[in-house]
């Protein structure tokens, strides 16, 4: 950012370019972007205490979220206001814009901005990591056993349908429907999928975020909901903790001559999956949070959870584990705060279980996994950022310690 | 000499220069806006994980959503009895009237243990040995269980508060070693139309195993 110091030259005697320019490089465009993030992030710690963390950021700061209404605005003979603000995520597009024109391509270069450049490429740094961050960071959790190994995460959020061909009662490959290609398909939509390899193709419709399989006989359907072989999906209120929705959806087989089966329910709230035949070939269907396999092993070893004394409050938590990659073990330690980092994920002791168990008795441990290429930039940027600072103050104080040099001498 | 928008190719470059950072941003804050088709090719596949079991095959909407077993024992319930899913401890499992219930139990211990279990439930004291010779025998898959009643105040003993007004009607015999127990247990007018059908049920039971 830089500030106008050409105030002697008339705004009327710009170009539109320069004039547009003048506004996306300015301090009032800064200023107001820093005030609405402060504000979104104030609503949204507010909002998220009813309505769960993963929706509220959702709704403020997601790549989808435009603009948002938020939960507490004024109310007028009991209406509330409709008060519209900007999504987080532009209000950080705009102020990276700003911060690339003004505290960069815009400022005044000269040895005594280099501390103040510095900072803003620091800053520039830390919003371009939240943006890789957004899109392309992965999170899930992986619960291990004392003594058991695991390859995989689990998803927190994401549904998917999932088809494989079974073969000797085993299943090698499992075709993947992602979520997002299956949140849209509420009442009314549905889509095709086909598989390479697989004979047949699936039509899904009817997707809930939060449903469990009703039986009519237990209670009958009250909205006319499509029933299937006695069941029927029950639509659930969503959860506040958004990791507890079940979703569902209602789906069919076509045939490579297009016809197409009965309709079925697929579930995440399932013990097991439904199991079709075409021919000889038998193959499941399922619907599960999505399985993220981990390019190596985590078998646990121990499990050891200490509290502060007299309070379930944790004072320690500690996973000893072996990595198993390649059949090469490595004995390491996880802890709260001491997380392990390798080939790109981290793996963060979360939780544990059973609660309250007893002296002896095997635990579990929860790690939850975040890959995410922009990990380390927020530390990078705040190095960059303290450094540029401490530049800039280093200059103004040797500007400062010569000029009172130069007037001591002057005064002698 | 060629002009953009007014300029010259070279100013109009070096405009367009300045702005390239706006466009690179715009570029990049529109990602991925696609309609998404009605058909789609799923390419994305894994594999087999430590979390992927061998899967039940061939399990029924019981089993896939309520993870029931198949009942070892069948029955052919009246019209008019509404048919549950089965739970734990209830092999079949039925509703009728306002809110009587009858239900099929393989229980453990003997016929006179599950008897008197039940009476407890409705403060009797236990049979004694002639009482208990003297209850009436009826057919129940395909041998004969002793036929028991009570009324009162019934506590399930399953957390439940006890409830007034209500009658218990059913038969507990062995089949095969097994305790079978046909129980039903409602209020007393309700229980006394449905005694004969739960006596035609009790006959047509069959233990499948």
């Amino acid at each position: 950012m830089e500030k106008k110091n050409n105030t002697t030259r008339p705004d009327h005697g710009k170009s539109p370019f320069r004039k547009v320019y003048d506004f996306l490089s300015g301090f009032h465009l800064a200023t107001v972007s820093l005030l609405l993030l402060l504000l979104l992030t104030w609503l949204a710690t507010l909002e998220q205490i009813d309505h769960g963390l993963y929706p509220t950021l959702n709704k403020y700061f997601s790549w989808k979220s435009w603009y948002l209404i938020p939960d507490m605005v004024p109310e007028i003979n009991g209406k509330k206001l409709p008060v519209f603000l900007p999504g987080g995520y532009y209000v950080c597009a705009v102020l990276l814009l700003n911060m690339i024109l003004g505290g960069i391509i815009r400022i005044r270069k000269g040895p005594k901005q280099i501390g103040n450049l510095i900072s803003h490429f620091g800053i520039v740094f830390m919003l371009l990591g939240g943006g890789v961050a957004h899109h392309f960071s992965e999170r899930g959790n992986m619960a291990v056993s004392e003594g058991e190994t695991s390859n995989v995460a689990e998803d927190y959020h994401e549904y998917v349908v999932e088809v494989a061909e079974v073969t000797d009662g085993k299943r090698e490959k499992f075709h993947v429907v992602r979520g997002k290609h299956l949140t849209d398909l509420e009442a009314g939509k549905s889509r095709i999928f086909d598989f390479r390899g697989i004979p047949f193709s699936l039509e899904i419709s009817g997707y809930l975020v939060n449903a469990v399989p009703s039986s009519e006989l237990e209670r009958p359907p009250r909205n006319n909901e499509r029933t299937v072989d006695g069941y029927y999906l029950e639509r659930i209120p969503g959860e506040v903790e958004t990791e507890r929705n079940m979703a569902a959806c209602y789906a069919r087989m076509i045939s490579k001559d297009g016809t197409k089966s009965e309709p079925f329910i697929l579930a995440g709230a399932t013990f097991h999956p439904l199991t079709v035949r075409d021919g000889d070939r038998i193959f499941t269907i399922d619907m599960r949070k999505r399985l993220w396999p981990m390019p190596f092993e985590v078998k646990l070893d121990t499990f050891t959870a200490d509290f502060h004394p007299g309070t379930s409050r944790p004072a320690k938590f500690v996973s000893d584990i072996r990595r198993v990659e390649n059949g090469q073990e490595s004995k390491l330690t996880i802890s709260m705060n001491e997380p392990m980092r390798y080939e790109g994920l981290t793996f963060f002791q979360a939780s544990y279980g059973p609660q309250g168990a007893k002296p002896g008795e095997p635990m579990y441990s929860v790690f939850e996994i975040v890959k995410n290429p922009a990990d380390k930039w927020p530390e990078y940027s705040l190095y960059a950022v303290a450094f540029g600072m401490l530049v800039t103050f280093l200059t103004k104080l040797g500007g400062h310690l010569g000029a009172s040099s130069r007037k001591r001498k002057n005064e002698s | 000499m060629i002009e953009l928008a007014g300029l010259g190719v070279r100013a109009y470059l070096r405009k367009m220069k300045t702005f390239s950072p706006i466009i690179a941003l715009v570029c990049l804050m529109i990602p991925a806006c696609e309609k998404k088709a009605a058909r789609m090719t799923v390419e994305e596949t894994r594999k087999e994980t430590t979390k992927d079991h061998s899967p039940k095959l061939f399990a029924s909407s019981d089993e896939r959503f309520r993870n029931a077993k198949p009942s070892p024992v069948k029955g052919n319930p009246p019209e008019n009895w509404l048919v549950l899913p089965a739970k734990e401890f209830r092999e079949l499992n039925y509703r009728f009237g306002e809110s009587g219930e009858a239900y099929v139990t393989l229980a453990s211990g003997s016929v006179g243990d599950n008897v008197n279990r039940w009476m407890r439930q409705f403060g009797r004291d236990p049979l004694t040995t002639a009482e208990m010779a003297a209850l009436v025998k009826i057919p129940i898959a395909g041998t004969e269980g002793v036929w028991v009643e009570a009324a009162g105040e019934y506590a399930s003993g399953m957390g439940a508060p006890a409830k007034p007004g209500q009658a218990l009607a059913g038969v507990i015999a062995e089949v095969g070693g097994r305790i079978l127990t046909l129980k039903m247990v409602g209020a007393e007018a309700e229980v006394a139309a449905e005694k004969e059908a739960l006596k035609a049920f009790a006959a047509g039971l069959q233990l499948v195993e």
